[in-house]
């Protein structure tokens, strides 16, 4: 099995570790990753907030980019959202034939993480070890746009030593938003302190989430309000072992 | 100046502040926000044990959105054909292409008949065009008889939520209001209390004032019937008692047939307010000799809803039936409840409704008053896809902004274009990641935490940390790991 | 109205109904693409009659609305009962009212033409109706000659309902369908009037009866009838 790794333009820059993780554990799944050099962005933060010729662009050079992947696995779900949901209306509005059927040839190899694990590979124990008390937030993009159901939490019931713990309100939107956690910065962190309140009354020592953009807010608010808890992508759970344990994370 | 709010709220878009502005005011008020979050987790609750019970809820919701797609898809048809069934049944049918036009029929009605004073069931398109303000202005009292309208009539408030529109005032506040208004020294705050001396006050107007003003939950084209949901039964002695009726009504309330109600009547009520159906619901056709008023109007109303109607993608919008489950699900709502949409219609269909009736040259600010999480269109009846048409709007707003000069230098401009070029090519991107390590150096504490950022950073910084950037990109991860296999 | 008006009238109409016709230009009849739309909903109850009439049952009581069964031969002593426990005198009739239900010992007032006071002044009201619906209490009136006008189940705080079983039906598609033609007037009653508008604190009894009390009839014998 193949597969290309679009590792998006945030967790290339703020989270590698979440790449290296993704490495890690695709390769010992036996998935022969490749990487593609000139990768960038998938648009999304333009789109959201208005700009779109500008993702216009960054939408055409991802899907030209990946013409020829036998699959794509992105580990971020509002990034696969704005593929899937986005990308169809962007290049009904500003793209071409062409385009419009090379996008909908590509489409359905495009994963998040998650999904790959589960419906393409088709294993649910990957082989973890991660003995720590966590919580997981479900990302909106992951619920509401992907549907991913009970995915993660299939993959989280294998890991060993790991004891989940149940959210309150685990549906209810953290308040990052993208480019909404600057524009409605002050709302943002009122939805924010109410999430927290919920995560941290959980008591657990690590908050995971399939999607870095959630984690970095909650984790930004953690980490200022030294609230004894930290953050993590579900990947790092998931390639954590006990010959190589989870890096250290913030 | 209001002692439940704490500020007068402007729900007027063309004078409101911006969103994150009005927000952060509400923000402030603890005692407000305690109020909302309180009547939000008790709808929500309500209606999510009576949705689960409704097995068939998601082929309903489907039948719903189609039902109302149609019945936009031909419009044209089903207003036509309400108005001819409507007046052959002795109702009278008035259009009006605005605001000022709907008043100003209006105010002719009640002057034909004289009246001084009128009393009102709740409605929104009603003070979508301001009118009691308006016949105020002309002498004319416009009483309101729902309780919420009643508080925030005699509270001299703003209306924060379309179905609870009181939601923002707990029952001290009411009290000191009734107290107040209606002269009664001893009375308590018990709700039972305080809803019987709304009772009281009420009953010789619905006895003695022969004019009255609705709105109109549904059209009904083929029979031209109107259908009025209510659960105080006010609405029931507005629209029995007088003589004459006027309804005004939105030109998209309309429903093709009778037969359709089996639909709505289901999903409104447990939307709204979590109910399986809500006490009164009244239904007319023109006038009945012997029963209701004999004199009766109907004011189609457009104001804005036609051009909301030749955008395919907008056109969505319209389907709504005001229940308000987009509000009550609303992450972004429960934090601030509803004046700070600086509109009548708050909430996820205000943030896309207001703007439209305006043309998209005002409320600008209210389609950004989102973070895009779908909770809305996940418990909307009809199936509007909110988050779609809040995009759509965005692009719009941002096409209107960056003509504008200023935009030049505004930080968000700035940062976007600039952020696209740096995406257009691997090697500039890559190139910015390691000026922006080397440039955040400069922020980054000796705990690996960047706790202050300036200009639209600082937004962030605000209240959160940012983790520094960690010493070498995903990418160069990647091609060293190759360079070593090799 | 006066002749400017009308005239700027036909005008606003003309001009709205351009707007919509060129924002829309359906591409087939409204008829047509009418009767294709989904309808994927449950149109029909599961449950046989005398569930359901439990159900209905359990639902008005949820409503604090006071119900009790009765035969069709022991409705006028089931109805004077429930006239002499409210200890209420006066009584509103609709002109269509069956005479063996306006029991004696009471002072019936029959309404042929009363007057807005003659009814605000009557302690309670005694109607058939056309239809309940089950699974959300509902009692819908088409106001017909036993029914009442509308204002006749408004004004006063006592309203009394006699329902035949036959006329229960489980779910709502289910009473449209009885519906022959759609009616001029409707109201559909479930429970008395009530407000969450203070602090969602539900509170019954605003405007409209207070009170309400319902007995079905078990006349399941008898065929289903529109009628009443």
């Amino acid at each position: 099995m193949r597969a290309s790794l679009f590792i998006t333009c945030y967790n290339d820059t703020l989270y590698p570790e979440t790449g290296r993780a993704v490495v890690a554990l695709l390769e010992r799944l036996g998935v022969e990753l490749d990487f593609h050099p000139k990768q960038t962005c998938c648009g999304q933060m333009h789109a959201n907030t208005g700009f779109r010729g500008e993702a216009f662009s960054q939408a055409k050079r991802f899907v030209q980019l990946y013409q020829d992947a036998e699959n794509v696995v992105i580990p971020s779900s509002s990034c696969v959202a704005m593929i899937r949901d986005q990308y169809p209306g962007l290049f009904e509005q500003l793209g071409n034939e062409t385009l419009r059927r090379q996008f909908a040839t590509l489409v359905p190899r495009v994963f998040e993480l998650s999904e790959f694990l589960l419906d393409k590979i088709g294993v649910e124990d990957v082989g973890a070890y991660f003995p720590h008390r966590v919580v997981y937030h479900a990302s909106c993009h992951g619920v509401r746009a992907l549907h991913l159901g009970d995915r993660p939490y299939r993959l989280m019931a294998k890991v060993r030593g790991l004891d989940l713990a149940t959210l309150p309100n685990v549906e209810r939107c953290c308040g990052f938003g993208g480019t909404f956690s600057v524009k409605n910065a002050e709302v943002s962190s009122a939805m924010l302190a109410a999430k927290l309140q919920d995560v941290v009354s959980t008591g657990a020592e690590y908050c995971t989430a399939l999607d870095n953009s959630c984690l970095m807010h909650l984790g930004g608010a953690m980490h200022r309000q030294y609230a004894g808890m930290k953050t993590i992508h579900l990947a790092q759970i998931l390639a954590s072992t006990e010959g190589s344990p989870a890096e250290a994370v913030a | 100046m209001s002692q439940a709010a704490g500020h007068h709220a402007i729900l007027d878009p063309t004078l409101a502040p911006p969103f994150p502005q009005a927000a952060l005011n509400v923000l402030r008020n603890p005692q407000l926000r305690k109020n909302v979050t309180h009547a939000i987790d008790v709808i929500q609750g309500k209606r999510a044990r009576l949705v689960a019970e409704k097995t068939d809820w998601q082929e309903l919701r489907s039948t719903a959105s189609a039902i109302r797609t149609h019945a936009l898809e031909n419009l044209g048809f089903y207003l036509e054909q309400f108005e001819a069934r409507c007046t052959a049944a002795g109702g009278h049918v008035h259009w009006a292409a605005d605001a000022d036009e709907a008043r100003r029929i209006i105010l002719d009605l009640l002057r034909q008949e004289n009246a001084s004073e009128v009393i009102k069931i709740k409605t929104m398109t009603s003070a979508e065009i301001q009118l009691n303000t308006f016949l105020e202005a002309q002498g004319i009292s416009a009483f309101e008889t729902d309780l919420a309208e009643i508080i925030l009539q005699l509270g001299d408030e703003e209306p924060s939520h379309i179905v609870v529109p009181a939601l923002h005032i707990n029952r001290s506040q009411v009290r000191e209001i009734f107290a107040r208004r209606m002269g009664l020294k001893n009375l308590s705050d018990d709700p039972q209390a305080l809803t019987a001396a709304a009772r009281r006050y009420l009953r010789q107007k619905f006895l003695t004032i022969p004019t009255a003003i609705s709105g109109a939950n549904f059209l009904i084209a083929e029979t031209g019937s109107v259908a009025v949901v209510e659960s105080e039964g006010n609405g029931r002695m507005c629209l029995t008692l007088p003589r004459t009726m006027i309804t005004l009504a939105g030109i998209e309330k309309v429903l093709p047939r009778f037969e359709d109600l089996e639909v709505m009547l289901q999903m409104l009520a447990r939307s709204a307010t979590g109910e399986r159906m809500n006490p009164y619901t009244s239904l007319w056709t023109g006038v009945t000799p012997g029963d209701g008023p004999q004199n009766f109007h109907v004011v189609l109303l457009d104001n804005g809803r036609s051009s909301i109607l030749s955008s395919p993608k907008q056109r969505q919008t319209l389907k709504c039936i005001r229940c308000a489950a987009c509000m009550n699900a609303c992450p972004v709502y429960r934090q601030t409840g509803g004046h700070a949409y600086g509109s009548v219609y708050p909430g996820p269909i205000g943030a896309i409704l207001t703007p439209q009736l305006m043309h998209m040259q005002h409320a600008q600010s209210l389609p950004y008053a989102s973070s895009l999480c779908g909770a809305c269109y996940e418990v909307c009846p009809v199936k509007i896809n909110i988050p779609e048409v809040l995009l759509e709007l965005r692009a719009q707003v941002t096409d209107q902004e960056r003509k504008q000069a200023v935009r030049f230098f505004d930080p968000m401009y700035l940062g976007l274009r600039i952020a696209n070029l740096l995406f257009a090519r691997a090697w500039i991107f890559h190139a910015a990641q390691r000026l922006g390590r080397i440039g955040a150096r400069v922020v980054t504490r000796k705990d690996g935490w960047i706790h202050s950022l300036p200009s639209v950073g600082g937004k962030w910084t605000q209240t959160r940390d940012l983790r520094g950037l960690p010493s070498q990109t995903f990418h160069e991860w990647w091609a060293a790991r190759g360079k070593e296999a090799k | 109205m006066s002749a400017p008006a009308q005239s700027q009238q036909s005008t606003s109409r003309e001009r709205i109904l351009d707007r919509i016709r060129a924002a829309t230009q359906p591409s087939t009849a409204a008829a047509s693409s009418y009767a294709t739309l989904p309808r994927n909903y449950i149109h029909k109850g599961a449950l046989n009659a005398d569930a359901r009439v439990n159900l209905l049952i359990e639902r008005l009581r949820e409503y604090d609305a006071e119900v009790i069964e009765a035969t069709p031969e022991g409705l006028p002593a089931a109805i004077a009962a429930q006239l002499a426990a409210s200890g209420k005198r006066s009584f509103v009739a609709p002109a269509g009212l069956p005479a063996d239900w306006m029991a004696p010992g009471f002072d019936w007032k029959i309404d042929r033409g009363l007057t807005t006071a003659e009814i605000e002044q009557a302690d309670g009201v005694v109607t058939a109706a056309f239809c309940a619906v089950a699974d959300s209490g509902t009692i819908v009136l088409h106001h017909s000659l036993a029914e009442g006008r509308r204002v006749l189940t408004l004004l006063p705080d006592w309203h009394l309902c006699i329902l035949r079983a036959s006329q229960v039906v489980e779910r709502l598609p289910e009473y449209f369908d009885r519906c022959l033609q759609p009616p001029a007037l409707v109201t559909w009653v479930s429970g008395p009037s009530a407000t969450a508008d203070i602090e969602m604190t539900r509170i019954k009894g605003v405007h409209g009866p207070r009170f309400l009390h319902v007995i079905v009839v078990h006349d399941q014998d008898a065929p289903a009838t529109n009628s009443n």
